[in-house]
C-alpha cells in the first residue's frame, strides 16, 4: 500500500474496500515517525486518537451506518487552529501548553465529515514569518533540501503535505501563509477570498486580512478540502452567506477563451531568473490551452510591501494584548508584582518577531503617527482593491510567480526582517485586495528547489480559480519527494 | 460662565444576550465567571458576533434623544491593558473618518435649556473587579467576567449645562426616557453610570471620574465648582486634570496626571462587519418606538384636558403615567390623574414604596367613577385610594368595608340636619339672611358624617327646611 | 531616528518588556523608515474596504450556556476556589 497518493484517490481505494482507514493511518503514523526527526512538520501528534479514530470509521463502513464524505482522510492542521483536547500553541512560548476547550470551525466540519486529525503543525509565530524559522520548536525543514526553508507561515502545512505526512493541511494565510510554503515545497495551496471560509478558532494575528486555506498535493484534493471549510458561519460575522459550490465539480473544464493579466510590476526587478523562466513557461502553457495572456500594470503595488506591514502590524499588536497570563498560559506566579508589571514580565516570552512587530504597530497607530502611516496605508488598500477590480474588468485572472525567490538556507535571512518583508510582495496583493489566489507547483531550479506559479481571481471566483489551476496542473508532470 | 458636560453610561438591562455573545446581559447575582464564554472571556480564536437587539435598542435612545444615525454604522477597538478587561481592548465606536457611531448631534431641551448630544456609542461593559479582604493588605485583586461584554450605552453631551441642577433634572429625564423606552431599567445598581466635566470661567476643564451613584454627581459637581471658583478667584490657574471622587470624603482628589496620557491607539474592528441601517429601518423604529414625554404630557393636556402642570409631573414618570393609562377614561381621567398626583404620589414616591403598592387597575377607575358621580367626596376618595392600594381589594369592598358612601338619602340627612338645627340654634335664626351662616350650617353636618354626606343635596335639604320653618 | 527611548516607550504601550532594546533599534528603525514611503501616497478621502451586511442579518438575542463536556468555562481556565480569575492589584 502506498501512502503517496491523492485524497481522490484514497477515498475510491477505501470506499471499494482496497485498504481500511487503519492501514493507512498507521501506515502515515510510522512514516511521520520515521521522517519528523529530520523535518519537524509536527509540533503535536495525536496518534492514539487517530488510530481509534481510523478503526471506528472501518467499522461505521463495515455495519453500513452513515461515514463522513472524508472516510477517514489523515490531515494535519496548523497550530493556530484550535482542536478541542489538542493544545493549539501558535509555536509560541506564551501559549506552549493552552489547550482550547472548543474546535474551530474549519476543524469540526473536517471531524463531521470524518476527516482524521494526525496532528498539529508548525509555523512561525502566532503566523508572523515567512520561512517557519520564528516557531519557538524551532525551525521546520524543506523536504527538497533539509537544509532549507521550507516557507512560511505554514511551514508545518507545506512539509506534512509535500513528504506524505498526510494528505491534506489546514494553514492560513495573512499576507502569503499558505502559498509561500505551498510554493516552497511543491504542493497546491489556496488562499480563498476573505469571507469564504470561517475564521472562528483561527487564533487572530491580522485579522482583516487572514484567511484558513488548504494545501493538498494536488489541485482536485484542495476543492475537495474547501468544499468542506467554505460556507457562512453564524460565529463569524464576516463570513458570507452565499449558496454552497461544488468546487471538485467540472473542475476540468479547461480554461480555453479567458483572459489572463500578468502582473508587470512582479515579473521585474529582484525576481529571479529561474523563477522568471518558470512562470513564462507557464504562460506559453496557459496560451497552449487556449488562454490570451496580457500585461496588466498595477501601480499600486509600490506601497503594498509597506501597506500590508502596517496594517498587519497594527491588528496584530491589539489581537495579541489579550495574552496577559491571567485566564489561561503558562504558570508564573504572580507574588510581588503589580499588574502592568506582571504582565510585561509574562508577555516578554514572546519571540523576536512577535515582538517586533507589536512595537511596529503600536508605533503606526500612535497619536502622532497615525495619520503618516495607518490612514495611508488603507489608503493603499483601498487603490489595490480598486486597482484590482479594475484589472478583473478585462481579464479572467491575474498571475505572478508565487515567490520572487528560490528556497533558501535556514538562517540565511532571520537577522533582515526588512529583506523577509520584501518576499511577500507577491502574495499579499490578494490579502489586500480579499480576493482567493492559488499556488500550482510549476518546476524545479537546477538545484532542484520548487518552483510556484499563482493564479488570482475575482471574489469568490474559486471555481473558475480552481480550475485554472487544474488546467495548469495537467501540463505539468512534477516528481514528488522521495522517501 | 460654569459649563459642565456629561458622559453616561447606560446598560441595555432589557436584552436577553451580551453585546458579541449569547451569553446572559443579565449577570447580576449569579456565582463568579459563571456567564461567560470563550467570547466574551477573550479567549484566542474567538470572534465577537453583534447582537441586533442592542443596535436596535441603542438606535431607540439615539432618535429620542434627537440624534442623527448614520448609514453606516462601524465599530472600533480601544486598546489599553487592565484586569477587568479580557481582551485588553474594549470594542467601542468612534467618529474617525465621518461618523459612524449609532448616534451623532442631538439636542434635549429642559426647562426651555437646549443640551447638545455630541455623540451616543454602543459599547461592551468590562468585567467586575472584587478586592480580596482589604484592599491595602492584598496584593491581588479577582477578576469576575460574567459582566463583561454585556451592552452598554455612552452618552456624551457638549459642555451644555450651567449648574449642577440643570444636570440633576437632565438624568432625571434621561432615566425616565430609558425607562419608558424599555431598553433599560435605570435603577438597578449599576445600571447608569455618569462622569462629568467641569469648567468654570478662566480655568481649565477638569474630568470627574468614578462617580458611583447618580445622585452624587451633583455633590461632586458643586464641591468641583467651588474649588475652581476658589482657585480663579485666588489667581491660581486650574489645571486640566482628571480627578477622582471619593465618597466617603465628599471631595474630589487629583488622579494621576499619567491616565490622562493614554494613548488608546483606536483601530477598526474589522471583525465586526459595517452594518448597514437603511432609512426605512429607522422610520420603522421611529414607528415602533414608545411615546415620547412630551408627546404623552403634549396627549394628557390636549386629549385629556388634564392641567399642564399635573400633566407635567405625571408624564414623567413611568411608574404612574403607565398606571394612570391603565386605570382612566375619558370621563374621569381628570379625577384618576388628581387622584394618583395629589394623593398617591406623595405617600408612595420611592420605587420600594412604588413596588409594595397592590392596585386593582378597576378598583381606580371605579373610585375616580364615583367621586365624578357624585357618590363620593374628594375627601373619602383619598382615605379609599388609600384603602384600595394597602389592600388590593375592589372599589365596592372598600367602599362597605370603610362605610365611605354618600349620605345622599334625604331621611337621613334631615335626620342629622335636625340635629344640627337644635345645637346651633343662632345659626338657624341668621341663616335666613346671612349665606355663611348656611355655609357654616353646612360644614357642621359634613363633619357630623365624617364628610360623607353629598354637599349638594345637604344644602338644598338645609334651604328647605329653613324656609319651611 | 527610534531609539532606546522610543523602544521602551513603545513597549510599554503594547506592554512587553524588552530585555534588551539595542535588539530592536536599528531594525524598527529600517522597518519604519521603509514605511515612510506612504507618506507620499495622496491622501483626500478614504472609503473603508471592510465588509458590509445590513442590519437585518445580525446576531439574533437569544441566549445560550457555553459549556465544555458539560461544564463551565470557568473550569477550564485559571482560576482560584471560588471561581475568580486572580490579577496582581492595580497602583
Ligand atoms: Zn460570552
Amino acid at each position: 500500500m502506498k501512502i503517496e497518493i491523492s485524497a481522490t484517490e484514497y477515498l475510491s481505494l477505501v470506499r471499494s474496500g482496497s485498504i481500511s482507514v487503519e492501514e493507512f493511518i498507521a501506515k502515515t503514523l510510522d512514516h511521520v515517525h520515521s521522517i519528523e526527526p529530520r523535518l519537524r512538520a509536527y509540533i503535536t501528534l495525536d496518534a492514539d486518537n487517530a488510530l481509534d479514530k481510523a478503526r471506528s470509521i472501518d467499522k461505521k463502513m463495515r455495519t453500513g451506518e452513515k461515514v463522513g464524505s472524508l472516510l477517514g482522510i489523515p490531515v494535519s492542521i496548523k497550530d493556530n487552529i484550535c482542536t478541542a483536547g489538542i493544545r493549539t500553541t501558535c509555536a509560541s512560548r506564551m501559549l506552549e501548553n493552552f489547550v482550547a476547550p472548543y474546535d474551530a470551525t474549519v476543524v469540526s466540519r473536517l471531524r463531521q465529515e470524518d476527516a482524521i486529525i494526525i496532528g498539529k503543525v508548525n509555523l512561525d509565530e502566532f503566523a508572523m514569518g515567512s520561512t517557519t524559522e520564528f516557531s519557538c520548536f524551532g525551525p521546520s525543514r524543506n523536504p527538497w533540501n533539509t537544509d532549507y526553508v521550507p516557507g512560511g507561515s505554514s511551514g508545518g502545512s507545506g512539509v506534512s503535505v509535500s513528504a506524505y505526512e498526510c494528505i491534506i493541511s489546514l494553514g492560513s494565510d495573512t499576507g502569503g501563509s499558505v502559498r509561500s510554503p505551498a510554493s516552497f515545497c511543491s504542493v497546491v495551496g489556496l488562499k480563498p477570498t476573505y469571507g469564504l471560509v470561517s475564521r472562528y478558532g483561527l487564533i487572530s494575528y491580522s485579522n482583516s486580512i487572514e484567511q484558513i486555506g488548504p494545501l493538498g498535493r494536488k489541485v482536485e484534493d484542495v476543492a475537495l478540502a474547501l468544499n468542506v471549510i467554505a460556507g457562512h458561519d453564524l460565529r463569524d460575522g464576516t463570513t458570507s452567506s452565499g449558496a454552497k459550490i461544488d468546487y471538485v465539480a467540472d473542475i476540468g473544464d479547461g480554461i480555453e477563451g479567458k483572459k489572463i493579466g500578468i502582473i508587470k510590476q512582479m515579473m521585474g526587478e529582484g525576481v529571479d531568473g529561474e523563477v522568471i523562466s518558470a512562470t513564462e513557461s507557464a504562460i506559453a502553457r496557459f496560451q497552449e490551452l487556449g488562454a490570451e495572456c496580457v500585461p496588466i500594470s498595477l501601480d499600486a503595488v509600490e506601497h503594498s510591501v509597506a501597506a500590508y506591514y502596517t496594517i498587519a502590524s497594527a491588528e496584530a499588536s491589539s489581537n495579541l494584548a489579550r495574552y496577559d497570563n491571567l485566564r489561561y498560559g503558562y504558570d508564573f506566579a504572580s507574588e510581588g508584582y503589580e499588574f502592568k508589571a506582571y504582565v510585561s514580565k509574562a508577555r516578554s516570552r514572546f519571540g523576536p518577531e512577535v515582538t517586533r512587530r507589536m512595537l511596529l504597530g503600536a508605533f503606526v497607530l500612535s497619536a502622532g503617527y497615525y495619520g503618516k502611516y495607518y490612514l495611508k496605508a488603507q489608503k493603499v488598500r483601498e487603490m489595490i482593491k480598486s486597482q484590482i477590480e479594475n484589472a478583473f474588468n478585462s481579464v479572467d485572472f491575474l498571475v505572478t510567480p508565487t515567490m520572487p525567490i528560490l528556497p533558501f538556507r535556514i538562517g540565511e535571512k532571520i537577522e533582515d526582517p526588512l529583506t523577509l518583508y520584501l518576499l511577500d510582495i507577491n502574495t499579499i496583493t490578494a490579502n489586500l485586495a480579499g480576493i482567493p489566489a492559488i499556488s500550482v507547483p510549476m518546476a524545479f531550479s537546477s538545484s532542484n528547489l520548487p518552483i510556484g506559479i499563482q493564479i488570482l481571481a475575482n471574489s469568490f471566483e474559486e471555481k473558475d480559480l480552481l480550475k485554472a489551476a487544474y488546467a495548469l496542473e495537467q501540463t505539468t508532470n512534477l516528481p514528488g519527494v522521495k522517501i | 460662565m460654569t459649563k459642565i458636560g456629561l458622559e453616561i453610561h447606560c446598560q441595555l438591562t432589557k436584552l436577553r444576550s451580551k453585546l458579541f455573545c449569547n451569553c446572559r446581559a443579565n449577570y447580576r447575582g449569579l456565582p463568579p465567571n459563571s456567564n461567560i464564554c470563550p467570547v466574551c472571556a477573550g479567549l484566542p480564536g474567538s470572534l465577537p458576533v453583534l447582537n441586533k437587539r442592542a443596535v436596535e435598542k441603542a438606535a431607540m435612545i439615539a432618535l429620542a434623544l434627537g440624534c442623527e444615525i448614520p448609514e453606516r454604522v462601524s465599530f472600533f477597538r480601544k486598546n489599553y491593558f487592565y484586569p477587568d478587561l479580557p481582551k485588553n481592548f474594549q470594542i467601542t465606536q468612534y467618529n474617525a473618518y465621518g461618523p459612524t457611531s449609532i448616534g451623532s448631534e442631538g439636542n434635549v431641551e429642559i426647562e426651555g435649556k437646549v443640551i447638545r448630544m455630541r455623540r451616543i456609542q454602543l459599547e461592551e461593559d468590562p468585567g467586575r473587579l472584587v478586592y480580596e479582604g482589604s484592599s491595602e493588605k492584598t496584593q491581588l485583586t479577582l477578576v469576575d467576567y460574567n459582566r463583561a461584554g454585556t451592552p452598554l450605552v455612552e452618552l456624551v453631551t457638549e459642555p451644555d449645562f450651567e449648574n449642577p441642577r440643570q444636570v440633576r433634572i437632565f438624568l432625571n429625564v434621561l432615566a425616565d426616557l430609558v425607562e419608558n423606552l424599555g431598553v433599560s431599567d435605570p435603577y438597578l445598581d449599576g445600571a447608569m453610570r455618569v462622569d462629568g466635566n467641569v469648567s468654570v470661567e478662566g480655568g481649565n476643564r477638569v474630568e470627574i471620574k468614578n462617580v458611583g451613584s447618580f445622585k452624587d454627581i451633583e455633590k461632586a459637581l458643586n464641591f468641583e465648582i467651588t474649588r475652581q471658583q476658589s482657585l480663579v478667584d485666588r489667581k491660581i490657574p486650574v489645571i486640566a486634570e482628571t480627578r477622582h471622587w471619593d465618597e466617603a470624603r465628599k471631595i474630589t482628589v487629583s488622579a494621576r496626571s499619567k491616565e490622562e496620557e493614554q494613548d488608546y491607539r483606536y483601530l477598526p474592528e474589522s471583525d465586526i462587519p459595517v452594518i448597514i441601517v437603511s432609512r426605512e429601518k429607522i422610520e420603522n423604529l421611529r414607528k415602533q418606538m414608545p411615546e415620547s414625554l412630551a408627546e404623552k404630557k403634549d396627549r394628557y393636556i390636549k386629549k385629556l384636558g388634564i392641567p399642564a402642570q399635573v400633566a407635567e409631573v405625571l408624564s414623567s414618570d413611568k411608574f404612574y403615567s403607565d398606571l394612570f393609562d391603565k386605570t382612566h377614561t375619558e370621563s374621569n381621567a381628570r379625577e384618576v390623574a388628581n387622584l394618583i398626583t395629589t394623593d398617591l404620589m406623595g405617600v408612595a414616591d420611592t420605587r420600594e414604596k412604588k413596588s409594595e403598592l397592590k392596585i386593582d387597575n378597576k378598583a381606580i377607575s371605579d373610585l375616580a367613577d364615583a367621586i365624578v358621580g357624585n357618590k363620593l367626596t374628594r375627601n373619602s376618595g383619598k382615605i379609599a385610594l388609600l384603602e384600595l392600594v394597602k389592600t388590593g381589594k375592589s372599589f365596592s369592598e372598600v367602599i362597605s368595608t370603610l362605610d365611605l358612601s354618600n349620605v345622599s338619602d334625604i331621611a337621613t340627612l334631615e335626620k342629622i340636619i335636625g340635629e344640627v338645627f337644635k345645637e346651633e340654634e343662632k345659626a338657624v335664626i341668621e341663616a335666613n339672611t346671612n349665606p355663611d351662616a348656611v355655609n357654616y350650617i353646612v360644614g357642621r353636618v359634613m363633619r357630623k358624617t365624617k364628610g360623607k354626606a353629598d354637599p349638594s343635596v345637604t344644602l338644598e335639604i338645609i334651604k328647605k327646611m329653613i324656609s319651611i320653618k | 531616528m527610534v531609539d532606546r527611548k522610543e523602544i521602551a516607550h513603545l513597549g510599554d504601550l503594547v506592554k512587553v518588556e524588552i530585555d534588551e532594546p539595542e535588539k530592536y533599534i536599528h531594525q524598527v528603525d529600517e522597518i519604519l523608515k521603509y514605511f515612510e514611503g506612504l507618506d507620499s501616497v495622496e491622501f483626500q478621502s478614504y472609503k473603508s474596504v471592510q465588509k458590509e451586511i445590513s442590519y437585518e442579518d445580525l446576531r439574533e438575542d437569544t441566549c445560550e450556556e457555553f459549556l465544555v463536556d458539560g461544564k463551565p468555562l470557568i473550569e477550564s481556565l485559571k482560576r482560584d476556589q471560588n471561581n475568580f480569575v486572580r490579577a496582581p492589584k492595580m497602583i
